[in-house]
């Protein structure tokens, strides 16, 4: 199945979805289900497929090119997949709710522009699908209305910011190559100098960095992905701010090349060691605005832009491990990102659209199942070993220790025990604790939102104990793109990448648990009480809620919370508010006085002709 | 064989006709625009495969230069005629039913006049037929913006009556001093022997020309008439006026410059111009809350961009230029169009008003979403194909000059974003009010769903096909740019 | 045949020192509080009697994260060379390490989370607030040690250039000691070992007298014996870490675990004498002094290796 049968399928389906859901909403859910996961598997039989064709000669001009190689595949059957589970996990989200139809027409149009995008092979394809994917995805962040509208537009606007600078920067590189198409620009930038791969690479930086959330681009994010409907939060914090991360790795590695990349920036400043101090700073300061948050989708949102840190901070490092990692992590934080917000999307469907962390707790009791798979992604977000989101880190941390980035491998790491605070939190909060008694009868979500949830969970734990499986497809794109490849063994890493070995883990692991469970066995099973039968030091316990989580890390917030309000985003809104007092007051041009019309007209004109006797036209 | 003089005589004689038809029958008069508009597009799609070889030239037999009708209809001319024509026609059956008020038959005579006028001067050859036509054209669109007789009408046709007689006059004393210098009013013929005269009374009369087409051209300072003017006249009207009638002042421009004088001096300081017109427009429709104001000042920042292309002086830029002509038209036509029942419905103006439209009028709001989508030029409409051609054009002609401009244009375009598609939001994701004042007589008949429905179609087909036109363009362009050949086909015959 | 010898060993060795080491705390404390104190093994005692008591039970988590906790710190142990040397073998592979070679310090970083994190989830589970303000000034502490010990950590490892722990202990055998090498990192260390440790003044975690020991709030019976080895376990871990790291591991055993006791015994000192303190000075402090010193000496270890 070539690329362009792919991307057919996926936009059929898009239409398709809509004109069936005139007729019946059932065959509309079957078939945008069919469609998802026959895109997953026509993309898994293209496996080590490469083939280069032009399926539209001549747009203007310029012949758009489909590709398919190892990094687009990776980067197709990711999307692919996190696209597929949303659509599943949306089947009773949205059911009754109003506008179905353009739900899941705009969000397989989403997922459809998307693969457009991981398989475009030139920069214009790539260009067009950006933007069908950044105006599909505006229409499905406003779908909820109320604040999602703000949210929405913050999102497109600072969208669109970046897609200017990218159709800058392709035609920047079209101007001087007289190509657009991805593999010719790559043979032909070889020989470019001076400041101009640098222009390049900062506009697309731009582009990618906002689709991305790079800091101190990242503030469409928090409030997009916390409003957006919470199967779609998945696919925008799993796979469609990844988005930006394969841009950055195309244009970096893929078109620039590692040599002339190098080289690019003053010599004492170089591009790509900006932008690992900025995904540092990516990393750092999210985190501990995650910590603060109370609504559940906003704390992973912040949490993802710290992700999205460790990200950029591997790409920048540039060595094969990097960039490695780079690719794992993005894989592993679209699994479990989308578990995470689909977790949460979960109780927040059973729980009448809920998602304030002081009002849940207890929810284990009533969704293990959910709650089970969240811990799993949630262990994964931390990078707990045995699950994939450790070796992904492990390779990250590795080469910034062995290359010499102590500073940056300690952004990263503390980021990490940071991640452990907010995963408490957040599992604490919503799952643990007291159960309040409004919620003591709620049921188990249904199996089409817990279906998706155990995927992902599956996959953390498989890739967390044989990482080879993805490893060894990563292990080839890093190999393509210009560097050593990665060589890894099913089970982690030789002795000359370094000693990880995730099944010996495993296995000891296992060994220990089993004589423990066995030693436990010894004793009397312990008697089951019931949640309000709890030790309170001779006090009997307090009607109504008595959990502690409000303010889950007072001490914390007391002392951070001062300087960790996002100041970028203020210093946006202010500028926005300030631009708004512009116009108004550019508005006053037009007085509604005739004669101060009939005055700008003779004014022209006579700036006109004093112009030229001055000789300045 | 056709001749194009049939895209300029009959439709006028239609227009004269339509009192007539009127006396017979009442209804069958609201149909004469639309047969007339018809009649033009086939015409000119006829003739445009032969104009994309060479322009056809016609001269009426015998006459000294400054009374003949004397066309020349290249690639340029029957491109835009061929617009003027398809978005007059699909206007025109919008506009069967849409018009209640008033009286009808001015409608229908000055609305195909207004055409007529445009079809005149994007097809003439000489200087002083430009301005006669360009006289038609304004002429009617006083008239049409105050075609309502309610106050705001009257008062916004006053005011662009005041500005658009000193911009004809402006035009007027450019042409005499011109003609006082050169003594032909041929447009070849000046650009013949215009390298020979001296600069500065030369350049005199281009700097009224230009001051005065530019008001007719909607360019920053002079458009101060369009916001009014637009937003008070009928929807119908404010299509045409919007999508035809500017860029007629702007073709009027583009010809004056490129082929009558060939001043290319004067080219950067009309990219300023551009891009403080696409700024200030974009700017002023941000602050908007009435959306047929907001999209006049659209209109007038999309201009700005067109003008800034043009002054690009590349083939490129110039056919980006056409290019945005053409989806601006359309899709502006289009956005107006929708607009107008959707006032209808509400009986406001307010962008508040269209709360939830998108449940109450689906196409209409799912044809305005095209509509604004292809404006921002967001891909597969047509808006992007023509915005990319320009920004291509810019990068390609590789000057720090235009790309700092393109960039600061940029930002006109990330305005635009914001407010369309608060609009767009507006239209699908607020909930309508709870009492809708609901009027049965705004549901849109089936003679506004048609063209409505149909622009939207074709802002998709050629955002996706650009290739349709993308032929024309590169013909078109060269009909501008290259004198030699424009000089050689008119006096050669 | 010896790798499963040394499996089997490690975290045996873990458990027995651990807890001894927990009785030989409560003596020493009751020494120099003038008292008697109880025997050295009551920790053992004290388990067999919770193992032989029926506990309560919130929910399976609250019984099943205890076991994690456990569990992880055990396989921790694993990672963690317990003395002897490449060229002196008390045991076939000449380290007593048995996972040295499926991971370095940073699996074993990780590892340790296990503990806290099993430990949190389950206390979690129960709805009493002293747990949960156990666990939130737990993983606040946690975060105020770790900025700190990650410092040391990354000091360490780039002063060796190397992530395997069994290579740090081989380089310091041939070539001095850690402490001598990276002695501000070492002493960053050794002021926030109390803080790992959980012990004076930084027991806010489990502090009796004002939140019911916090997350232990619930637990009774089987669970709380398990989490007296996980404390045992945990114990040895962050002691034998230090020894690891600062203090040239140790030759064969018996040096590694004296080594040990005199690390242990200078904590005790600390844990006798001081009071408690509030988790907000417990930050202040963390970040403050050891994780200057760290980063001073991080600072010197890059700037030395770059030079």
């Amino acid at each position: 199945m070539s690329a362009q049968g792919i991307l057919i399928t996926a936009f059929a389906g898009a239409g398709l979805s809509y004109a069936l859901g005139l007729t019946s909403a059932r065959l509309r859910e079957v078939f945008a289900i069919v469609v998802s996961v026959l895109l997953v598997c026509l993309i898994a039989i293209t496996h080590g497929q490469g083939a280069e064709h032009v399926y539209y000669p001549d747009f203007l001009g310029l012949d758009l090119v489909l590709r398919m190689d190892a990094l687009a595949w990776f980067f197709a059957i990711t999307v692919s997949m996190v696209g597929c589970l949303s659509v599943i996990f949306s089947l009773h989200y949205v059911r009754g709710k109003e506008k179905e139809n353009f739900y899941y027409f705009a969000l397989l149009l989403v997922n459809a522009a998307m693969l457009g995008i991981v398989l475009s092979g030139d920069l214009l394809s790539f260009f067009i699908f950006w933007e069908i994917m950044s105006w599909a995805a505006f229409l499905l962040i406003s779908y909820k209305r109320g604040r999602a509208l703000d949210a929405g537009l913050k999102y497109v606007i600072m969208s669109i910011l970046g897609s200017c600078a990218m159709l800058l920067a392709l035609l920047y590189l079209y101007a001087n190559y007289n190509t657009l198409v991805i593999s010719d620009l790559a043979q032909q930038i070889r020989s470019a100098a001076g400041g101009f791969p640098l222009w390049v690479m900062l506009a697309f930086a731009l582009g990618f960095g906002i689709k991305c959330a790079l800091i101190p681009l990242h503030t469409w994010l928090p409030d997009a992905h916390s409003e957006a409907p919470s199967p779609f939060s998945a696919v925008l914090s799993g796979i469609l701010i990844k988005m930006g991360i394969y841009g950055f790795i195309l244009v970096m590695y893929g078109v620039v090349g590692l040599k002339l990349l190098l080289e690019v920036g003053a010599p004492w400043l170089h591009f790509h060691t900006v932008l690992c101090w900025l995904g540092a700073i990516t990393i750092l300061i999210p985190t501990f605005i995650a910590l603060l948050q109370d609504d559940a989708k906003r704390l992973l949102a912040w949490s993802s832009i710290g992700q999205i840190g460790y990200i950029m901070l591997a790409i920048g490092v540039a060595t094969s491990l990097g960039l490695a990692g780079a690719l794992f992590h993005t894989l592993n934080h679209a699994v479990f990102k989308a578990l995470l917000f689909l977790a949460v999307g979960a109780v927040e469907y059973k729980t009448g659209g809920v998602r304030d962390l002081n009002r849940l707790g207890g929810l284990i009791r009533r969704m293990p199942v959910t709650f089970a798979c969240a811990l799993i992604g949630g262990l994964g977000l931390i990078g707990v070993p045995l699950t994939s989101g450790f070796v992904s880190k492990w390779l990250i941390y590795k080469t910034l220790i062995t290359e010499g980035h102590p500073f940056l491998a300690l952004a990263a790491l503390v980021g990490t025990w940071g991640a452990i605070l907010y995963v408490y939190k957040l599992l604490h909060n919503m799952f643990l604790g007291q159960l309040p008694e409004k919620y003591a009868n709620l049921e188990a979500a249904p199996f089409s939102m817990q279906l998706p949830l155990m995927i992902c969970g599956f996959i953390i734990v498989l890739f967390g104990i044989l990482p080879g499986i993805p490893l060894s497809v990563i292990g080839g794109i890093v190999g393509t793109l210009g560097f050593e490849p990665v060589t890894a063994t099913l089970t982690g890493f030789g002795p000359q990448i370094g000693p990880l070995n995730t099944l010996n883990l495993c296995a000891a692991f296992a060994g220990v648990l089993l004589v423990i469970v066995a030693f436990r066995g010894i004793a009397a099973r312990p008697k089951p009480v019931s949640q309000d039968d709890s030790y309170a030091a001779g006090a009997a316990a307090p009607a109504g809620k008595y959990h502690h989580t409000v303010r889950f890390y007072d001490p914390l917030e007391r002392m951070t919370g001062g300087y960790l309000r996002d100041w970028v985003d203020q210093f946006y809104l202010s500028a926005a508010g300030k631009a708004k007092g512009v116009f108004n007051g550019v508005r006053r041009i037009y007085t509604g006085d005739v004669r101060t019309y009939v005055m700008y007209i003779v004014a022209l004109l006579t700036f006109l002709i004093f112009a030229h006797t001055a000789g300045w036209l | 064989m056709v001749s194009p003089i049939l895209l300029i005589a009959v439709p006028l004689a239609l227009a004269f006709l339509t009192p007539m038809v009127g006396l017979a029958s009442k209804s069958a008069r609201r149909y004469m625009p639309a047969i007339a508009m018809l009649f033009n597009f086939i015409v000119a799609m006829s003739l445009l495969p032969k104009a994309l070889e060479a322009p056809i030239i016609v001269r009426t037999a015998g006459w000294a230069p400054p009374l003949s009708i004397h066309l020349v209809a290249g690639p340029l001319g029957l491109l835009l005629s061929s617009l003027v024509a398809l978005i007059g026609l699909l206007v025109a059956i919008y506009g069967i039913d849409y018009i209640r008020e008033g009286a009808r038959a001015r409608y229908d005579v000055l609305y195909t006049l207004l055409l007529v006028g445009a079809t005149g001067v994007v097809l003439t050859g000489d200087l002083f037929n430009l301005f006669v036509f360009f006289e038609v054209l304004c002429i009617s669109s006083y008239a049409l913006v105050a075609y309502r007789g309610d106050s705001a009408g009257v008062e916004a046709g006053m005011k662009y009556l005041i500005q658009g007689a000193i911009g004809s006059s402006l035009v007027l004393i450019g042409i005499g001093l011109l003609y006082g210098t050169v003594g032909t009013l041929s447009m070849a013929d000046i650009a013949s022997s215009v390298g020979s005269v001296a600069g500065s009374r030369l350049f005199i009369s281009l700097a009224f020309m230009i001051a005065g087409f530019g008001v007719e051209a909607a360019i920053f300072p002079l458009n101060a008439w369009l916001p009014d003017a637009h937003s008070s006249a009928p929807s119908s009207i404010s299509a045409v006026l919007s999508g035809v009638a500017i860029k007629a002042g702007l073709y009027a421009i583009a010809r004056v410059v490129y082929t009558v004088y060939g001043a290319s001096s004067i080219l950067p300081f009309l990219a300023v111009l551009g891009v403080v017109t696409l700024l200030v427009g974009e700017m002023c429709a941000f602050a908007q809350e009435d959306i047929k104001r907001l999209l006049a000042f659209s209109s007038i920042g999309q201009m700005g961009l067109i003008l800034f292309a043009l002054a690009l002086s590349s083939a490129t830029g110039i056919s980006g230029a056409v290019f945005l002509i053409i989806s601006h038209g359309l899709a502006k036509a289009l956005l107006f169009l929708a607009t107008g029942y959707m006032i209808y419905r509400t009986g406001s103006r307010d962008i508040s008003s269209l709360a939830g439209m998108g449940k109450r009028m689906p196409i209409m709001s799912l044809c305005f979403t095209v509509g604004a989508f292809s404006l921002m030029g967001l891909p597969p409409f047509v808006g992007f194909a023509s915005k990319f051609t320009i920004v291509r054009a810019v990068l390609g002609t590789g000057s720090t000059f235009f790309i700092t401009l393109l960039a600061i244009g940029l930002i006109g375009t990330v305005i635009e974003g914001a407010y369309f598609l608060r609009i767009v939001q507006w239209l699908y994701f607020k909930p309508a009010p709870e009492a809708m004042p609901e009027q049965t007589e705004g549901r849109a008949p089936l003679t506004a769903l048609v063209p409505v429905g149909l622009l939207a179609v074709l802002i998709v087909t050629i955002g996706l096909l650009p290739g349709i036109v993308g032929r024309a363009l590169g013909p078109a362009a060269d009909d501008l740019l290259d004198r030699a050949a424009y000089i050689q086909h008119v006096m050669g015959d | 045949m010896t790798r499963i010898i040394q499996l089997v060993l490690s975290p045996l060795i873990a458990l027995v020192v651990g807890v001894l080491l927990l009785g030989l705390s409560r003596k020493i404390i009751a020494r120099i509080h003038r008292r008697y104190g109880p025997p050295i093994y009551q920790p053992v005692i004290d388990v067999i009697r919770m193992m032989s008591q029926r506990s309560i039970s919130h929910g399976s988590l609250f019984d099943l994260g205890v076991v994690f906790a456990l569990a992880g710190s055990l396989v921790t142990v694993m990672f963690i060379p317990l003395g002897g040397t490449q060229a002196c073998q008390p045991f076939a592979h000449g380290v007593l390490c048995p996972l040295s070679s499926s991971g370095g310090l940073l699996v074993v970083m990780y590892l340790m989370l296990l503990g806290p994190l099993g430990l949190a989830l389950g206390a979690g589970d129960s709805a009493n607030p002293n747990a949960s303000i156990g666990v939130s000034r737990k993983l606040l502490l946690a975060l105020a040690y770790e900025v700190p010990f990650l410092l040391v950590i990354l000091a360490v490892m780039s002063h060796y250039e190397t992530i395997s722990l069994t290579e740090i202990v081989a380089r310091q055998q041939q070539a001095g000691w850690g402490a001598l090498s990276v002695p501000l990192s070492a002493v960053a260390a050794f002021l926030i070992l109390p803080a790992m440790l959980g012990v004076r003044p930084f027991d806010l975690v489990s502090a009796p007298q004002e939140i019911a020991s916090g997350p232990m709030a619930e637990y009774g019976g089987r669970s709380l014996a398990l989490i007296k080895l996980y404390g045992a376990t945990h114990l040895f871990l962050v002691i034998a870490l230090f020894v690891d790291l600062f203090l040239g591991g140790g030759v064969n055993l018996a040096t590694f675990l004296l080594k040990m006791l005199i690390v242990f015994m200078a904590v005790e000192m600390i844990n006798a004498v001081l009071p408690r303190v509030k988790i907000e000075d417990a930050i202040k402090f963390c970040w403050k002094w050891p994780a200057g010193l760290a980063l001073l000496q991080m600072a010197i270890t890059v700037l030395s290796k770059s030079g």
